[in-house]
């Protein structure tokens, strides 16, 4: 008698051995959802740094030094928490999933949006003050 | 000539849909690479050394779409499929690692 496909446990990498070590695999196509919004939200860091390396390089002239500086501190910080809190929300979503917790509260919305609304404040604080 | 049996028979489409994911992922380091580039003028010949680490994050996501496919196409197809921990954790390491040598750039 053949053995239930099922029932035998193949081996995984040492790594998601470790970080997701309990419950069991869900399914295939959460997985690669999960695996999809980690990836937007990536973007969204990307974006932000791209838009942090911008501003330094490209708005020499309309924003006077500090200010510069600043926003784009600022917008480069947020990529950054953006890229940390994918990857914490990417394995959160996951451990969830493999024991059947609802899902966590997305953190990194809040953060996002409380970012955008600053930094396009800022844009116009300083474009009017010009 | 028949045509290839597909890989798998999912109607949503999930191996495409999350490959074409790491596509614009990959496009969007290039882009990154491409914006480092104007900061040569400023802030020296190093700048470029942030332009071929995202080339070769974008190299590397480029490298493995073919893998990736088959990998979580064979998984829909045996409704398992593995989370794929290390690029997850390589990514944000790469978009970390871009951020802070950004930060450090403006703020020296």
């Amino acid at each position: 008698m053949s053995q239930d496909p099922l029932s035998e446990d193949p081996p995984r990498g040492r790594l998601s051995s470790r970080l997701l070590a309990h419950g069991q695999e869900p399914d295939p196509r959460f997985t690669l959802a999960n695996e999809r919004t980690f990836l937007a939200w990536i973007r969204t860091a990307l974006a932000f740094l791209a838009g942090g390396v911008a501003v330094e390089a490209f708005a020499a002239d309309v924003f006077a030094d500090p200010y510069r500086t600043v926003v784009s501190v600022l917008t480069i910080s947020v990529g950054l928490l953006i890229s940390v809190g994918a990857a914490m929300r990417w394995l959160n979503v996951e451990r969830s999933m493999r024991l059947g917790h609802p899902l966590p509260m997305p953190l990194i919305i809040p953060l996002l949006s409380f970012a955008s609304g600053v930094a396009m404040a800022v844009v116009i604080v300083l474009v009017v003050l010009d | 000539m028949s045509p290839a049996a597909p890989m798998h028979a999912d109607p949503g489409l999930q191996p495409e849909r999350t490959v074409l994911s790491w596509g614009r992922t990959m496009m969007l380091f290039a882009l990154v690479g491409a914006v480092f580039l104007r900061w040569l003028p400023h802030y020296g010949f190093w700048t470029v050394g942030l332009t071929l680490s995202c080339a070769v994050v974008a190299g590397a996501i480029y490298l493995t779409q073919r893998r990736r496919y088959s990998r979580q196409s064979r998984g829909i197809a045996a409704e398992r499929v593995e989370a794929d921990v290390p690029a997850v954790l390589v990514t944000t390491l790469a978009v970390v690692v871009l951020g802070i040598l950004g930060l450090l750039a403006v703020l020296a």
